[in-house]
C-alpha cells in the first residue's frame, strides 16, 4: 500500500499523539464505504417487518394468505413459524432478584410493545415487502397497557415478574440514616430525566445467508459486537459456533444502540436457515429506529442527601426507577440501567454513607438498552442537583461546595461506596483548568450587570464526572453475567513483503479505530504508520473482541494491539540478530529497519527478514520457525477512570423560552492521546449528543403506550445551528496500561444534563426537576 | 417508466417504478451507494445529491422527477485520478467525519454552499448546514472544514 502523508513519517517519529490522516477517510469521503446498507449479494431478497400497533394484547390471529398473494413475496414467516417458534431469547444473569424472560424473536402470544415484530415478509425488493407486510392481518385483543415504570402496573407484563419488577438491587455503605441525622442540612429532590436513544444516522442493518450443505452462516451486521453476536447466535441458532461467521464492515454510528443483539436479528438468521442459499436483506428505516431500536435513561430518582456545616457530603439516599421496556435486552438484561445507576451515582464526590436502591421495571415500551453514557447522564444530573441544592442551603458558592468534596490525587485509589475503585482523582485539576479557561469570574459580572441593567437572564452550569472506561475482569460489564467482557486479542502479522496486517478484535462506529490501531502497532514494532494496514469487524480474521461499549476499545484492544505490535517486533528482532549474527539487545527497529546501537546506517531491513521468514526457509536459522506473526490477549483487571467538567453559560428568553448557549467549556482527563484529533472529535460528538438530551430529544409515549414521537419531525436532534462552539482542554495523566490511554468515548454526554438544568436554575432561581429543557419548560418558569 | 438521467456526467436509461425513490435508482439500480439513506422522510439530510445544481434530498424525490436531469452525487467529486476535492481534502484534515454515514450529504450541501457563497462566516456554514444531521462529530469539524476550504479557495483564486 501506499505510504502515508511522507510528513508524517519521514523521521520515523511516533505515530502516536500526532494526528496522522486516518486510514478510514478515503473510502468513506469518496462514496467508497462498505456498509450493510450498501451490501447486494446474487438473488438477495429483501424483508420488510410487520409490526404491532398496540402496545399489550393478545394475539388472536395472524392471516398471512393475502401477503402470499403479491407478486413477488416468497415468504411469510410468523412466531408460530416451525423455523421461529422453538427459539426464544433470554437475557441471563446470576445477580439475586434478576427475573429471567423470554424474548421471542417474534412475537408469539402477545404483544408487549408498540413497534414490536409480529411477522416478517420475504420479497423480491422492499418496496414488495411492504406491499406484502400491508397485507398481513393480525387480530389482537387488547390488554391495559403500563407506560410509566412507578406508575401502578395495569397488567404484568411478563407472567413471570407480576409486579413488573425485572431487577432490584440495593446498594448500601455505612449507615445513612445515622449521617441523615448528623447532618447540618438536608435536602431532598425528586427529579426525571427524558427518554431518548442514539439514533445513528445509518439504522440497523443486517444481511444473513445459510449454506445447508457445511451448515455455515454469514451474518453482516451493523453490529458493535460481532463476537458477541457470534456467541449468542451460535446457542440460539444451535450451530457450531465457528460455522458462524459475523462480519460488521463500516458501521454508522453506533453510540451504544447497537451493542445489542436484536429480535430481528435473530429472526432474520433463522429465515435465512430456512431458505438456504438465498441471502436475506433488512435495512431498517428511521421509523422503525424510533419505535423499535432500544431507547434509555427514562428515569426517576428519589434523593436526599446531608451536609455538614462546611459543606462535607456526609450521606445519599436514593430511589431509582429505570423503565427497562417491554423486555430484558439482550445480552445486557433490564439491570444495565439500574446497576450503573446505583454504582456510580456519586461519581467524583468522596461518600461514606450511602444507600441506594434501584429497580428495573418493565413496561410497554421498547426495551430499554445501552445509550452512549449508560444511565450516568441522568445520574451526574441527580448529583449535581444535589449540590446545588445543598450549595443553596448552606449558603455556598455551588463550586466550592463541589470542590470540597471531590476525590482528590492523595485519596487514589478511592474505594467508592459502591465498591467500584477510582484510580483518577483528577477531577479538581479538570474543573480548575475549565473554570480558568471559562473565564467563571467574568460571566459572574456579566450575570449580574444583566441582573442590574436588565436583559436576559443567564445561568451558568457546571457538571463534574467520573467515566468507568476500559472496564477489566475484576469490574467486568453486566454483572453476573455468563461473559466476562475484561479482554480483548489483537494479532499482528507481518507480511512477506516487509508490509503489516493488524488483525484486531475491536469494532468501529466511527471512532477511528483503524487509525489508532494502525498507531498503536506502528509504533510498539517499529514501522511506518502508512505501513500497518488494519482489518477489523470480522469474525473469521481476527481471534476475539468483545467489541465497542464501556469506552473499552482504545484501553483494552489498544493494550491488546501494544503487546502484540511488542511481541512480533520481539521475534523479528531475534531473527534478524541470528540472520546478521549481532546480539540481539543491541538491534532496533525504527521504521521498519533494524539498526544496530551507534551505527546510523541499517543493517537488514523488515521485509528482508520477512522475506526470509515465509519464503527463504534455506536461510532460515536453527531454531527459527517459518512466518512472522503473534496474538496476544489484553486485559486490564479494573478498568481505568477518565475525569471530566464542564462548565458553560447560557441565556434565556423569558418572552420566548428561547435558550442561547453562550460558552461551553470540557476539560477532560484521557489518559494518554494517541491521535488528538480522534479524542476531541469523541467528546465533541458526546457533548453534542448529551446536549440533545439536555434540551431537544424526547420520546415520548402517550398512556395508551403509542409512541408520538415517531418521525425526526416530532424527535429532534441537535444540528449545526444549535450545538455551539465548543472549547476542549485537557488534563492528561497517563493510565497504567500499556498505551497509558484513558477511554473517552461517553465522557462527554454525562455532563450537559447537569450543566444545561443548571444553568437554568441559576439563572432564574428555581429548581429543575425535570428534562429536557426546552423553551416551553423555560417559558412555563418564567409565567408560573 | 422509462427515464433518462445523467449522474456525474454519465447517461443512464433506467426503466422505474413511478413509486421508486430517486435514493434507491441511485444506490440500487446505478450501484451508486454514497448517497446515504438516514430517514426517508426529508429531514436528516444524508440522501442529499445536486439535481441540476439544486440540492435535493433524494428520498423525497422519485426517480421518475429525475428524467432528463443532471444529478451529481458525492462519487463524482473526487477527480478520475482519485484527487479529493478540496472539501473532501478539508473534512480528512479537520475531522469533519467519523462514521460516514451523513459524510456524501454534508458535502453536496457544501458544495452547493461554497457554489453560492465563496465566503461564508462560521455562522453561516452552521445556518446552511443545519439541514443535515451528523451524530457523530458535534459539528466542529464539519464547521471547520467548510470554513477551510472556502478559505483556501478564496486564497488560491485571489493569489
Amino acid at each position: 500500500m501506499a505510504a502515508a502523508d511522507p510528513a508524517m513519517t519521514a523521521d520515523h517519529g511516533p505515530a502516536s499523539g500526532t494526528p496522522v490522516r486516518r486510514k478510514e477517510d478515503a473510502r468513506l469521503l469518496t462514496g467508497r464505504g462498505r456498509f450493510v446498507s450498501d451490501l447486494a449479494l446474487p438473488r438477495m431478497r429483501h424483508v420488510a417487518f410487520v409490526r404491532s400497533p398496540v402496545a399489550h394484547g393478545r394475539i388472536t390471529g395472524v392471516d398471512t394468505a393475502e401477503a402470499l398473494e403479491v407478486e413477488g413475496v416468497s415468504a411469510v414467516f410468523t412466531g408460530e413459524h416451525p423455523a421461529i417458534g422453538p427459539v426464544a431469547m433470554r437475557a441471563q444473569s446470576a445477580l439475586p432478584g434478576y427475573v429471567e424472560t423470554d424474548q421471542p424473536p417474534l412475537a408469539r402470544g402477545k404483544v408487549r410493545f408498540a413497534g414490536e415484530a409480529v411477522a416478517a415478509v420475504v420479497a423480491t425488493d422492499r418496496y414488495v415487502a411492504e406491499d406484502g407486510a400491508e397485507a398481513v392481518v393480525v387480530d389482537y385483543e387488547p390488554l391495559p397497557p403500563t407506560v410509566c415504570a412507578w406508575a401502578e402496573p395495569a397488567h404484568p407484563v411478563h407472567d413471570e415478574a407480576p409486579d413488573n419488577l425485572l431487577l432490584s438491587r440495593t446498594f448500601r455503605a455505612g449507615d445513612v440514616d445515622a449521617a441523615l441525622a448528623d447532618a447540618h442540612v438536608v435536602v431532598d429532590r425528586e427529579l426525571t430525566t427524558n427518554r431518548h436513544g442514539g439514533n445513528p444516522v445509518e439504522c440497523r442493518a443486517g444481511v444473513a445467508r445459510y449454506e445447508a450443505a457445511d451448515r455455515k452462516l454469514t451474518f453482516w451486521s451493523g453490529t458493535q459486537v460481532p463476537w458477541i453476536v457470534r456467541t449468542q447466535l451460535a446457542e440460539l441458532l444451535d450451530l457450531p459456533e465457528g460455522n458462524i461467521r459475523v462480519i460488521a464492515p463500516d458501521v454508522g454510528g453506533g453510540f451504544g444502540v447497537k451493542a445489542v443483539l436484536y429480535p430481528e436479528d435473530v429472526a432474520l438468521c433463522l429465515m435465512a436457515m430456512a431458505m438456504p442459499g438465498t441471502a436475506l436483506k433488512w435495512v431498517e428505516d428511521r421509523v422503525e429506529h424510533l419505535l423499535a431500536a432500544t431507547h434509555a435513561r427514562d428515569h426517576r430518582y428519589v434523593l436526599r442527601a446531608g451536609f455538614a456545616a462546611d459543606g462535607e457530603l456526609l450521606a445519599v439516599k436514593a430511589d431509582v426507577w429505570c423503565n427497562a421496556g417491554a423486555y430484558s435486552v439482550h445480552p445486557w438484561t433490564a439491570g444495565i440501567e439500574p446497576l450503573m445507576a446505583g454504582g456510580l451515582l456519586t461519581g467524583p464526590y468522596k461518600l461514606a454513607d450511602y444507600e441506594c436502591t434501584v429497580r428495573g421495571v418493565a413496561t410497554n415500551t421498547s426495551p430499554s438498552g445501552p445509550y452512549r453514557g449508560v444511565a450516568r447522564p441522568s445520574t451526574v444530573f441527580a448529583m449535581e442537583a444535589l449540590m446545588d441544592s445543598g450549595a443553596r442551603a448552606l449558603g455556598m458558592d455551588p463550586i466550592a461546595l463541589r470542590r470540597r468534596n471531590l476525590i482528590l490525587p492523595a485519596d487514589v485509589p478511592y474505594r467508592m461506596p459502591s465498591r467500584l475503585v477510582d484510580d483518577s482523582g483528577a477531577y479538581e485539576a479538570c474543573l480548575d483548568r475549565a473554570v480558568a479557561t471559562f473565564d467563571l469570574h467574568r460571566w459572574r459580572g456579566e450575570q449580574v450587570r444583566r441582573r442590574r441593567d436588565g436583559g436576559r437572564p443567564l445561568g451558568i452550569g457546571v457538571g463534574i464526572y467520573n467515566e468507568l472506561t476500559g472496564l477489566g475482569r475484576a469490574a467486568s460489564a453486566g454483572p453476573r453475567m455468563a461473559f466476562r467482557t475484561g479482554h480483548d486479542a489483537c494479532t499482528v502479522r507481518i507480511n512477506p513483503d516487509g508490509a503489516v496486517t493488524v488483525f484486531s478484535g475491536v469494532t468501529s462506529q466511527g471512532q477511528g479505530l483503524e487509525t489508532t490501531m494502525a498507531q498503536v502497532v506502528a509504533d510498539a514494532l517499529g514501522v511506518d504508520y502508512g505501513d500497518v494496514e488494519v482489518r477489523i469487524g470480522d469474525t473469521d480474521q481476527s481471534l476475539w473482541g468483545f467489541g465497542a461499549f464501556s469506552s473499552r476499545q482504545a484501553v483494552i484492544g489498544g493494550g491488546a494491539a501494544h503487546l502484540a505490535g511488542e511481541h512480533v517486533r520481539g521475534k523479528a528482532l531475534a531473527l534478524a540478530a541470528a540472520l546478521k549474527e549481532a546480539p540481539v539487545e543491541e538491534l532496533d527497529l525504527r521504521g521498519g529497519q533494524v539498526y544496530m546501537a551507534g551505527q546510523a546506517k541499517p543493517i537488514i531491513s523488515l521485509a528482508e527478514v520477512a522475506k526470509v521468514a515465509y519464503l527463504q526457509s534455506d536461510r532460515l536459522p536453527e531454531g527459527f520457525e517459518p512466518g512472522l506473526e503473534g496474538t496476544k490477549f489484553y486485559d486490564p483487571i479494573r478498568g481505568a477512570f477518565a475525569a471530566g467538567a464542564q462548565i458553560a453559560a447560557l441565556e434565556f428568553d423569558p418572552a420566548t423560552g428561547e435558550i442561547g448557549i453562550l460558552d461551553w467549556v470540557c476539560v477532560e482527563d484521557a489518559g494518554r492521546i494517541v491521535h488528538p484529533v480522534i479524542v476531541d472529535g469523541q467528546i465533541a460528538g458526546s457533548i453534542a449528543q448529551g446536549i440533545g438530551g439536555a434540551m431537544y430529544e424526547h420520546l415520548v409515549y402517550d398512556d395508551a403506550g403509542n409512541l408520538s414521537t415517531g418521525t425526526l419531525l416530532d424527535y429532534l436532534m441537535p444540528t449545526a445551528g444549535e450545538i455551539p462552539e465548543l472549547r476542549i482542554g485537557h488534563v492528561s495523566t497517563p493510565a497504567a496500561n500499556p498505551t497509558g490511554v484513558r477511554g473517552v468515548g461517553e465522557g462527554g454526554t454525562l455532563a450537559p444534563n447537569a450543566v444545561v438544568a443548571g444553568a437554568l436554575a441559576d439563572a432564574l432561581g428555581v429548581e429543575i426537576d425535570d428534562l429536557p429543557v426546552t423553551p416551553a419548560r423555560v417559558w412555563e418558569l418564567v409565567h408560573p | 417508466m422509462k427515464i433518462t438521467v445523467t449522474v456525474n456526467g454519465e447517461r443512464h436509461r433506467l426503466d422505474v417504478e413511478p413509486r421508486r425513490t430517486l435514493v434507491d435508482a441511485l444506490r440500487d439500480d446505478l450501484g451508486l451507494t454514497g448517497t446515504h439513506v438516514g430517514c426517508e422522510h426529508g429531514v436528516c439530510g444524508a440522501c442529499t445529491v445536486l439535481v441540476d445544481g439544486e440540492p435535493v434530498r433524494a428520498c423525497l424525490m422519485l426517480a421518475v422527477q429525475a428524467d432528463g436531469a443532471s444529478v451529481a452525487t458525492v462519487e463524482g467529486l473526487a477527480g478520475d485520478d482519485g484527487t479529493l476535492h478540496p472539501l473532501q481534502e478539508a473534512f480528512s484534515r479537520c475531522h469533519g467525519l467519523q462514521c460516514g454515514a451523513c459524510t456524501p450529504g454534508m458535502l453536496m450541501t457544501a458544495v452547493h454552499l461554497l457554489d453560492t457563497d465563496p465566503d461564508p462566516g462560521r455562522e453561516t456554514i452552521r445556518a446552511e448546514m443545519s439541514g443535515n444531521i451528523c451524530r457523530c462529530t458535534g459539528y466542529t469539524g464539519i464547521v471547520d472544514a467548510v470554513a477551510e476550504a472556502a478559505r483556501r479557495r478564496v486564497t488560491s483564486e485571489t493569489s
